[in-house]
């Protein structure tokens, strides 16, 4: 017998794999109507990426049940682009959505930076951009294109104010992180207290993710507040709480919904007992959407979630809200008019509504955590 | 050979037919913001790493706080196009000089400190001016970042196009390079690597050791600021965060990969590092990994980089031809 060459060379099989994608992906054109796709750029990997993959579970939860429910005829895509909270990421990311004529609106960044870097391409551009967690104040100024989903700081601050003055403290402490969040949060803060007639005896900002926060919290004992108004998120919060116990500092601790976390409480154990704080988010709330959001949550992740990926949840379901009211002909333009339409929009955070200022107006709760338990107050 | 080619014309004219006819002419055919985004990040960080080449690859001063002076002058050309309203044509030849007299005053002191000590140094001066530009809320506005909206403005014309806009980055960063392969290809650049080699033997020579490293600090900087005014004119919006140490460390990154000392080394590592998690976007959260490894095996593999000092630098001597050509001895030069 003589060796014959087979027949399948290796440059057929080269080109046999090269083809096999090209011949799939032409069936699925032929096949399906072009779906309608949606942008969300946000943090995968990187310093931030817990936040974004929580985002991402949180969408990826939100886009099933929407495709399942048959609302729309065509199906509706997700791309996720990861931006690392990187600004040049983030702005790269802003022009590829843009060049991509089946997206017709994007969501997130993260953090404001990378939202607002992002957002100067989608105003030139003219497409939506709805973030579930920018809080700088000038975000939904830049242009009519920016929508948000987060209570900012400016209904917050004096929502808190009045709650602390009832309780009749008079002297607070404000601690904020180092960032545009943090500033505006004290700000907003500040400026109702005073107000109200509060005194702010004494203001400090850290840098995030702050080993030590002894020396700042030695300045604030010599302050003597009656309590201690803060704005952080959950990792320096429950640095901060327990070495404030540490040092036997027993005033009571108020705080933004930035850290109405689990982790909080996972982090800091039985010292993170009586911080209070307000939300628009409580997994334990018996509203249906609730139950449902958090069942789902729990099923991929194990345990119960935030406030951040609720704020995401509804922010998906309001752009896909907003592509159902635009269909047949969805357009950039459209689904933005239909955004800034959206009114009494039932969602896990609350009903949500834009203002023409594109900011959400939301109903807050206050919490505070006993036994173990954010737990909602009436006070 | 004919004169033409040993002088190295070809390859000068390859590489500026590239830039201002090749890439353009994709850029404006494909018509995607995208590639004109990747294009404009692309020179802009072969700018930076053409300046710290200078520090790093030719004086073998290693540091570590190149992008706070990318900062210091995105936020000069953005505070001066917003505060001042003085646009593109002050802000940035302004945002070059305040970043090179920073240079200047930080060098003074530093420049008596060798190897490692100088390393920890420049990192605490990144460091110190990212804490400024995060902590001075009066004056850069602090975490909020300043947004830019003016756009680049030449004489009178508003440059909207995205074409017209690639073809002001590439022009300023072609003549930028152009200086620095200058000042590195020359017996200026021979006196740094004399530095880089053996610092107290270039003393001894009669070479001001210590003036022409704040000379070569404070030169490299000003091209940094000059980086800083692009990246604040092409994107509308700088904050503290973009500057920080991992910036400084990726650039550090591309002159490594591109190999240390070499110009043209610096620019291929700062294609290479911009262009290669663009491309690998499709792996989604294994991106970061991938450039890693990448990276990583350069390094094994390629030490000297993926275009060495020896073979820029014999490129180069052929294209000054006779005066570098006919050295005394035939021996190649670089990092060995």
């Amino acid at each position: 017998m003589t060796l014959t060459r087979h027949p399948l060379t290796r440059r057929t099989l080269v080109g046999l794999a090269l083809a096999a994608p090209l011949a799939t992906a032409l069936a699925g054109t032929a096949l399906a109507a072009d779906p309608i796709r949606i942008g969300y750029q946000l943090p995968l990997t990187g310093n931030t990426a817990q936040y974004g993959q929580d985002f991402k579970t949180a969408a990826e939860i939100a886009l099933a049940r929407f495709n399942a429910s048959g609302r729309l005829p065509v199906k509706v895509e997700i791309v996720f682009e990861d931006s690392r909270s990187d600004a040049k990421e983030g702005v790269t990311i802003a022009r590829k959505f843009v060049d991509d004529p089946a997206i017709v609106g994007v969501l997130g960044d993260f953090t404001s930076g990378v939202s607002m870097a992002s957002a100067q391409v989608y105003k030139e551009a003219g497409m939506p951009q709805l973030s579930q967690s920018a809080s700088h104040p000038d975000y939904a100024k830049i242009s009519e294109w920016q929508f948000r989903n987060i209570t900012t700081q400016a209904g917050e601050g004096p929502y808190n104010a009045a709650w602390m003055l009832k309780k009749g403290i008079r002297k607070v402490a404000l601690v904020g992180e180092q960032t545009d969040w943090g500033q505006t949060s004290v700000k907003y803060f500040a400026d109702a207290f005073e107000a109200g007639g509060g005194k702010v005896v004494l203001t400090e900002y850290f840098n995030r993710g702050l080993p030590d926060f002894r020396a700042l919290l030695t300045k604030i004992q010599r302050a003597k507040p009656d309590a201690v108004y803060t704005a952080f998120f959950y990792e320096d919060a429950a640095n901060f709480i327990k070495q404030m116990k540490q040092l036997g500092i027993n005033i009571p601790i108020y705080s933004t919904s930035a850290a109405h976390n689990q982790k909080v409480i996972e982090l800091a154990g039985a010292d993170a007992e009586g911080l209070s704080l307000t939300t628009n988010f409580m997994p334990s709330s018996p509203k249906p959407e609730v139950k449902d959001f958090v069942a789902e949550w729990v099923k991929v992740r194990g345990a119960e979630p935030g406030q951040f990926p609720a704020q995401a949840f509804d922010a998906v379901n309001i752009m896909l809200d907003a592509i159902v009211k635009s269909y047949p002909n969805v357009t950039r333009a459209k689904v933005r008019d239909a955004l800034a339409a959206t009114k009494d929009f039932p969602g896990v955070t609350g009903t949500t509504t834009f203002g023409p200022d594109r900011e959400p107006v939301k109903q807050l709760m206050k919490v505070r955590i006993v036994n173990g338990v954010f737990t909602p107050i009436g006070e | 050979m004919s004169d033409f080619a040993r002088k190295g014309w070809i390859g000068k004219i390859l590489v500026l037919l590239l830039v201002f006819g090749l890439v353009p002419a994709a850029l404006a055919f494909a018509g995607k913001g995208y590639f004109f985004q990747v294009a404009n990040l692309v020179l802009i960080f072969a700018l930076l790493a053409a300046s710290l080449h200078l520090v790093t690859g030719a004086a073998g001063l290693l540091h570590l706080g190149h992008a706070a002076f990318y900062g210091i002058g995105a936020y000069v050309a953005a505070l001066m196009g917003t505060d001042l309203k003085l646009g593109f044509i002050w802000g940035l030849p302004a945002a070059g000089l305040v970043a090179a007299a920073f240079a200047f005053v930080v060098a003074l002191p530093t420049m008596r400190l060798v190897s490692i000590y100088f390393a920890v140094a420049t990192l605490a001066i990144g460091q110190m001016i990212n804490t400024v530009l995060l902590n001075w809320v009066a004056v850069t506005k602090g975490p909020n970042g300043v947004m830019l909206f003016s756009g680049i403005n030449l004489f009178g014309f508003a440059l909207k196009a995205p074409l017209a806009v690639y073809f002001v980055v590439a022009v300023l960063v072609s003549l930028s390079i152009f200086v620095l392969h200058r000042l590195s290809h020359s017996y200026y650049g021979n006196a740094l690597r004399s530095l880089r080699e053996d610092d107290q033997c270039a003393d001894a020579m009669g070479v001001n050791t210590v003036r022409l490293k704040i000379e070569v600090f404070t030169i490299s900087a000003f091209f940094a600021g000059v980086a800083g005014a692009l990246w604040a004119y092409t994107t509308g919006y700088v904050s503290p965060n973009d500057f920080g140490f991992s910036t400084s460390i990726l650039i550090l990154a591309m002159i490594v990969v591109g190999g240390l000392g070499s110009l043209p080394g610096a620019i291929i590592g700062a294609v290479v590092l911009i262009l290669l998690p663009e491309l690998l976007r499709g792996l989604g959260d294994l991106r970061n990994v991938m450039v890693g490894l990448v990276m990583f095996f350069s390094i094994l593999f390629m030490p000297k980089g993926l275009f060495g000092e020896v073979s820029a630098l014999s490129l180069v001597r052929r294209g000054f031809g006779l005066k570098w050509g006919a050295a005394p001895s035939n021996r190649e030069v670089g990092w060995q």
